[in-house]
């Protein structure tokens, strides 16, 4: 554009205006310097701390169901995909997902239902492309996975993928916010998470509690490298730090899940040749991640979710492999107590090749955990079940 | 992480595309009257402040994001010269380019994950983000004060200004200093200059040392 001119062989210009650009100059530097000497002045220090839980010694002995059911989709939209689950404040639960007349549709919107006395209510409408293009002052193309989390203070934060120009290497991460147990969201910002236009990452897991009320974010980039990272947020939702998850290159989606005050652990999806469920750990409170040997666990490119229990036990719900070498077909619960070795609980579903069931999310309230997962890329199913702890047998 | 809130970004977005676009024009029209100058401008301006997709910074920024605070603050100096009438330049300074050039390159294999450095999380790091651009400030001001590379010093003020200030256009200071579209006139800017570089050895060889003559290495041969 030219804009760093050589001067031309012109009338020299006098010294006055020459001598004001510099003392404006001058001015500016002095005014950067106080400006970051207020803000600095004035920021809170973030300290982040895994939550720690309290261990009650008692092993999982199983899961019994207490209910089933499919989550009422929007009427004449075939397509449903990727749920996220939370609580509210008042005690229910709220489930996300996107739908619409196929993946990448422009008319795929975010939708919710709330949980509560058992049954599921009827949907409504969070975020569309329109909505978010709105807000944000320029143009969305696709909207994707949605990620919801609960903050101690009530308020509802929902991260929702949403492209710029191209398919999911072109996403972008948008932070939502709601007041009122999810009715509405307005839009927060969009999360600088790349050089490259901000573009080619996206959410997918829970977020995971730290001690402070404050969370970590999963999150990953995929355009030709795939990799996982997290980032940092504090008790009101303001992010503080992004960081990358080990070094691999074919792993995303990690779900994260503290085993100590100072040990982290990360489960990803696997995106290579091995078909297991890789993992990362971090032994300085999630500041810095170095990679593991990859579980034992079959993972052929599926998304997976991981929580721990409050008797320091981890679940996994993940897909297993399938007698008919189906990668998605059966969708299973299996559990530890060291987070090294896994043992199955119970599979969820099971169905034949070609079924999908798949992109599984995990939330425990007291002794009740909640499934939901992707129906046949028709429909969100959710499945109710009661944990059995080795004290509650008789 | 300290972020600029979401209604200045679009308000940067939609002036920062227009003086981009505004500085291009006029970069590649010809010389032409100050009111016509004046009025293109205008209209750019008015363009992308059109409300919506009418805007084309709406589409821009769909694809591009934000122009970086250094990419803005060339289209600034470079409508400024352009106002004072000087002839376009179309490479950056070999200096400034090649620097761009080099951590762009760095931060690109990063991200995209042939590297594992966290170098663009660093552009977030409360106390050496701000360090750095206060150091900056000061020494692109100085720059400008003793009339050294006016121009980009003027240009990486304005972005440091822009970050430090408001945080634009993301909070990250490298999306303050660096954008693809900046690194990809960084990296022409950078193959120009060594182009002219190569050249001006080929135009004027070196001249070849002249070797002393024989009898003068004869008394230190006889003295071996």
């Amino acid at each position: 554009m030219g804009a760093l001119h050589p001067p031309l062989p012109r009338p020299a210009p006098s010294a006055r205006p020459v001598r004001l650009l510099a003392l404006l100059c001058i001015a500016a530097a002095l005014a950067a310097t106080a400006a970051e000497t207020w803000r600095w002045s004035r920021a809170a220090l973030h300290h982040e701390r895994p939550a720690t839980l309290s261990h009650t010694g008692a092993p999982v002995t199983g899961v019994t169901e207490l209910s089933h059911a499919i989550i009422p989709m929007p009427a004449g939209v075939p397509s449903a995909h990727a749920s996220s689950l939370a609580s509210l404040p008042d005690g229910g639960l709220i489930v996300f997902w996107w739908a619409g007349s196929r993946e990448s549709g422009p008319d795929v919107k975010v939708y919710a239902s709330r949980w509560s006395n058992g049954k599921w209510s009827k949907n409504w409408e969070v975020a569309s492309r329109d909505s978010l293009g709105d807000a944000l002052g320029y143009g969305v193309r696709r909207i994707g996975n949605p990620v919801a989390w609960t903050a101690a203070d009530g308020t509802l934060h929902l991260y929702v993928v949403a492209t710029g120009l191209g398919g999911w290497a072109a996403a972008r991460i948008v932070q939502m916010q709601s007041h009122d147990q999810g009715a509405t969201f307005t839009v927060k910002r969009v999360l600088p998470m790349s050089p490259l236009f901000n573009t080619s990452t996206l959410v997918r897991s829970a977020p995971t509690a730290l001690a402070d009320g404050s969370w970590w974010l999963p999150a990953y980039f995929e355009i030709g490298h795939k990799y996982p990272m997290l980032v940092s947020f504090d008790a009101h939702g303001d992010p503080q730090r992004v960081t990358r998850i080990g070094t691999r290159t074919k792993s995303l989606q990690p779900s994260l899940v503290p085993v100590s005050p100072t040990e982290v652990r990360a489960w990803m999806r696997d995106d290579g040749d091995s078909r297991r469920v890789q993992q990362a750990v971090s032994r300085d409170g999630g500041q810095t991640w170095s990679d593991m040997e990859a579980t034992a666990l079959f993972n052929d490119s599926t998304a997976l979710a991981v929580l721990r229990l409050s008797n320091g036990s981890l679940l996994m719900l993940h897909n297993r492999e399938d007698i008919d070498g189906s990668a998605r077909s059966a969708l299973t619960l299996s559990v530890s107590t060291d987070a090294r070795t896994w043992r199955p609980l119970r599979d969820v579903i099971d169905g034949v090749a070609g079924d999908e069931f798949s992109y599984p999310a995990m939330y425990v309230t007291g002794d009740e955990l909640h499934i939901t997962y992707t129906y046949q890329r028709r429909a969100i199913a959710h499945h109710q079940y009661r944990i059995n702890l080795q004290k509650d047998m008789p | 992480m300290s972020l600029p809130d979401l209604a200045l970004q679009i308000v940067y977005g939609r002036l920062a595309w227009a003086l981009v676009a505004a500085a291009l024009l006029l970069a590649v029209l010809p010389a032409v009257a100050q009111r016509t100058r004046m009025m293109i401008v205008a209209a750019i301006v008015a363009l992308m402040l059109l409300p919506g997709a009418a805007s084309p910074a709406y589409w821009l920024t769909l694809a591009l994001q934000y122009p970086s605070g250094l990419l803005t603050g060339c289209a600034i100096v470079s409508l400024q010269a352009r106002w004072q009438g000087r002839r376009p330049r179309y490479t950056l300074p070999a200096a400034l380019a090649l620097g761009l050039a080099a951590i762009g390159l760095v931060m690109y294999l990063d991200t995209f994950g042939v590297l594992a450095l966290g170098l663009y999380y660093g552009g977030f790091n409360p106390v050496a983000a701000p360090l750095l651009a206060c150091a900056a400030a000061i020494g692109f001001a100085v720059n400008v004060w003793r009339g050294h590379a006016a121009g980009p010093s003027a240009a990486m003020l304005i972005a440091v200004l822009l970050f430090s200030l408001l945080r634009l256009p993301t909070g990250n200071l490298w999306d303050a200093l660096l954008d693809p579209l900046l690194w990809s006139w960084a990296l022409g800017s950078s193959i120009v200059a060594a182009r002219r570089v190569l050249a001006a050895r080929t135009a004027h060889p070196r001249p070849a040392p002249e070797l002393a003559p024989a009898h003068d290495l004869a008394p230190a041969a006889a003295a071996e």
